[in-house]
């Protein structure tokens, strides 16, 4: 009899044990799904509603989800968003869902924060990879596997001082315009003695990316340096800053309109192109955005900045939580309103080419400028996107230090061997 | 075991050092969890580990609720013990299993649980077999249940990420306990072993000694035995003798006077001679049937068949028949209810006094009282005979001596004396014997 009252005690001590071994225990009543979001803008923009898009999306979320409540934590600023991102991942108390900065995309996949969406998108029939630019959708793969949707793309493009081209007498080049066109123009500009420049910040990467070059593998393994289409994109960063006559362009000159051109996110062109706020900024001068000019063996191709929507793979609500990720990346509805409140693009073609949208958007650009479809289309769906990779900044500074102190020649491309082995190696390193 | 004590003191002392090793390791995940979270280091130690952690109290509550179900599990070992040997077996690989538990919930930073569990078992089992088994799979688990070894578990993130957190003084500190905790485990671990197996070794010798004197004491015992089974044969041998003397003796003894006086009186009064001589053949027949029983069962046959108050009166009413002495033969024992071995001894002692008073004493006037004061019964026979002149025992009376030893009786015997007045001036015998008491049933 004792013994079995023994035993007993014991099934009870052990149950309790399991009991408090899992942790979190489910609540009563609604179901409540969290979504982890900055408030402002990523792009560095002015941005007054910031909620309005995920507020939008919540409430038709909720409707079609009786019982269920979305919430979240307003007012973390973007700049703290990783770290309040990173301090709930140590605490076990990160969201169901949430916003993946691009810079924190390979971070939060290598730690497994993020759950593999492999799975649930096969076995969605809603969804459809088609519907997305395909760079964008990339964005959030890592290792073959897709850990992210987009929300909203940033490609950078190229800012274009109008009013300095026209004193020149120069036309405003197209959308389709090379390497040439614009070496070309940036020497008839630049007259060192006037301060007047051809191109401030434009650097051998945003080069390299428009001549279908990539400086790193997509594994972020092994080290491109020496190839020849970067060692192009390098000469002809160097070919531009020689215009300069060893003047370092500031972005003082810029501000002033004393440089005709300036690689820029298409996001501060949406911001500041519209009225009022164009009255804000560089409101010396007449000016517009065109894509980035094609190297010999690239075309108008640029860097895409994609913000993206991850589910936690903690979460114990991972079938809501993809609903709700999809709901803000694919709903037609939804994505519509970063037109009205945010400046990036929409990762699906359907709204980013909008014609009658970006008539609207483009009413207030003076004489007729701004993007056509054709040219959204053209920027988006060619679009590069880099891989971020643990050590991809070490691997970058390496590379650029490099770069700087090479010289042009043959003695130039004997170090830049050197420093592709050197970064190969730093690479391979687990 | 002698030194019992010394090992539980031992294992009292690897439990609660264990417990506070379990208890450092888990706070200080928990406490550098919150901390840094508090001092915006969140992100760069999520980026320098590149990995989730578990949650913050997970590795608190996992180790601590799985050690205390070990240590649950070790004191019912040990106040309980259980018989069943499935069910020794159950709790031994159970304990095993939560020691694997707790390595793994404690990140495999720690594995000198297994040490303790290995201590806990290897006192326990007893079976060389089982313990050489358990030592290898807890040593296994010991050597190799390292964060350093293992392939690490999701989400385990290594100690040293979490001590970077602090300063170079801090984190010399926190190393230092640690590594002062463990090999304090790692000794007391040690002290239990040589504890146990000093405590087996004087265990052992004390059994090898044991051992020789029960060989000893077997060796005495087969001589004993071999003596006894003389012994007993010599008291048989004995006995028979005894018996041969009281029955023949007696029976003889009675033949021969009752066909005496059958032939003094078959002249004078024939019809009287056949009557005695008719009680002589019956005696006779009575002496025969008494020495076939004696054979057989080698007791009085008068005892046989009904209590020792009936077979002395018969005694003596045969013997009055068959002599020509007059017995007074008084009872003032109360109720006699002895033993077989009192009754023989008592039925004996008046047969031989009874024989003796006649053959030797040539006595016609015998007295025999029977008296009791408490548990000693005792008979006394008188006569007016001849006495002895000479006290020399016979052999009835030697014998009688013999049967009334064995059972802590006394005899005593005498001639009485000559001027006394109620006329018995021959030889007395008293016989003291203390009764076992029986329970009235």
């Amino acid at each position: 009899m004792r013994g079995h009252m023994w035993k007993r005690a014991e099934a009870v001590l052990l149950a309790l044990a399991l009991c408090l071994g899992l942790t979190g225990c489910g609540g009563s009543g609604d179901t409540v799904i969290t979504i982890g979001v900055y408030a402002g803008s990523y792009w560095d923009t002015p941005n007054g509603d910031c909620y309005q898009i995920l507020d939008h999306a919540i409430a038709l979320f909720e409707a079609d989800h009786p019982g269920v409540q979305v919430k979240y934590v307003s007012g973390i600023p973007t700049d703290a968003y990783s770290e309040w991102l990173a301090e709930q991942i140590l605490k076990g108390t990160e969201p169901d869902l949430y916003f993946v900065l691009p810079e924190d995309f390979d971070l939060l996949v290598s730690s497994g924060a993020l759950a593999n969406l492999d799975e649930r998108i096969a076995g969605d029939p809603e969804f459809d990879a088609s519907l997305y630019y395909e760079p964008c959708l990339r964005s959030g793969q890592a290792n073959g596997s897709q850990y992210a949707l987009p929300h909203e793309s940033v490609p950078t493009i190229m800012f274009v001082n109008k009013t300095l081209l026209e004193d020149n007498g120069i036309e405003m080049p197209d959308n389709d315009w090379t390497w040439d066109d614009f070496y070309d123009i940036c020497a008839r500009i630049t007259d060192v003695d006037s301060r007047r420049f051809g191109v401030y910040d434009y650097t051998w990467l945003n080069a390299l990316y428009s001549n279908g070059a990539a400086l790193f593998s997509e594994d972020g393994r092994s080290c491109y340096l020496a190839d020849e289409g970067v060692q192009q994109a390098v000469q002809f960063a160097r070919r531009l800053n020689e215009l300069n006559g060893g003047y370092t362009v500031s972005g003082r000159d810029f501000d002033m309109g004393r440089v005709a051109f300036r690689p820029f996110l298409y996001s501060e062109y949406r911001a500041y192109q519209p009225y009022p706020w164009r009255l804000k900024k560089y409101s010396a001068f007449q000016w517009d955005c065109i894509s980035m000019p094609a190297g010999p063996s690239g075309s108008n191709v640029s860097e895409l900045h994609t913000m993206m929507l991850g589910v936690n793979a903690r979460t114990r609500h991972g079938e809501l939580a993809w609903d709700l990720c999809k709901l803000l990346s694919m709903d037609e509805s939804v994505q519509k309103e970063l037109y009205a409140y945010s400046h990036g693009i929409s990762p699906l073609p359907s709204i980013a080419e909008d014609g009658g949208l970006l008539a609207q958007l483009h009413q207030d650009v003076p004489e007729g400028g701004g993007f056509s479809p054709e040219v959204i289309h053209h920027i988006m769906s060619s679009a590069v996107v880099v891989p971020r990779f643990g050590a991809y900044s070490q691997a970058m500074i390496m590379a650029e230090s490099a770069v700087q102190e090479t010289a042009g020649g043959q003695a130039g491309q004997s170090r830049m061997l050197t420093a592709q082995r050197e970064i190969n190696v730093f690479l391979s390193k687990p | 075991m002698k030194n019992e004590r010394e090992l539980t003191c031992t294992a009292a002392v690897m439990f609660a050092l264990n417990f506070s090793i379990i208890l450092f390791y888990s706070l200080i995940c928990l406490t550098t969890t919150f901390r840094l979270c508090g001092s915006l280091g969140a992100y760069d130690f999520l980026a320098s580990v590149r990995q989730v952690p578990r949650y913050p109290w997970q590795m608190l509550v996992q180790s601590l609720s799985l050690y205390a179900l070990l240590c649950v599990l070790s004191l019912f070992k040990s106040l309980r013990s259980p018989q069943r040997f499935a069910l020794r077996m159950a709790v031994c690989v159970t304990e095993i299993a939560l020691c694997a538990g707790i390595i793994f919930s404690l990140d495999f930073y720690y594995s000198g649980i297994a040490l303790l569990v290995l201590a806990d078992l290897v006192h326990y089992v007893q079976s060389s077999k089982m313990r050489l088994c358990f030592i290898i799979v807890l040593s296994l688990l010991f050597a190799f249940g390292r964060y350093e070894i293992v392939a690490r578990p999701a989400g385990s993130i290594a100690f040293n990420a979490y001590l970077s957190y602090y300063n170079q003084t801090a984190q010399s500190w926190f190393t230092s306990l640690e590594s002062f905790m463990v090999c304090l485990n790692i000794l007391m671990f040690v002290l239990f072993m040589i504890l146990l197996f000093t405590g087996q070794k004087d265990e052992n010798t004390r059994i090898r000694r044991l051992n020789e004197q029960l060989n000893q004491a077997n060796d005495q015992l087969r001589d004993y035995a071999v003596n006894m089974e003389r012994m007993t044969e010599m008291r048989e041998r004995n006995r028979l003798a005894r018996e041969i003397h009281d029955t023949l003796g007696h029976t003889l003894t009675g033949i021969i006077m009752g066909a005496d006086a059958g032939l003094a009186l078959f002249d004078a009064a024939p019809e009287e001679s056949k009557k005695r001589i008719q009680v002589v053949a019956q005696s006779a027949r009575d002496g025969l049937t008494d020495v076939r029983r004696s054979i057989k069962a080698l007791r009085p046959d008068a005892l046989e068949r009904s209590s020792l108050a009936e077979a002395l009166e018969e005694l003596v009413k045969n013997f009055c028949m068959t002599t020509s002495a007059k017995v007074a033969y008084s009872q003032e024992a109360g109720p006699l209810k002895l033993a077989a071995d009192e009754e023989d001894t008592l039925y004996r002692a008046v047969q031989e006094g009874l024989t003796n008073a006649v053959r030797h004493g040539h006595a016609g006037q015998i007295d025999i009282r029977l008296t009791r004061k408490g548990d000693v019964v005792t008979v006394s026979i008188r006569d007016n005979g001849l006495g002895c002149a000479e006290p020399e025992e016979g052999f009835g009376l030697r014998h009688m001596r013999e049967r009334l030893e064995l059972l802590g009786g006394a005899l005593t015997c005498g001639n009485l004396d000559k001027d006394a007045a109620d006329g018995y001036t021959g030889f007395f015998i008293t016989v003291d014997l203390p009764v076992r008491s029986r329970k009235e049933e």
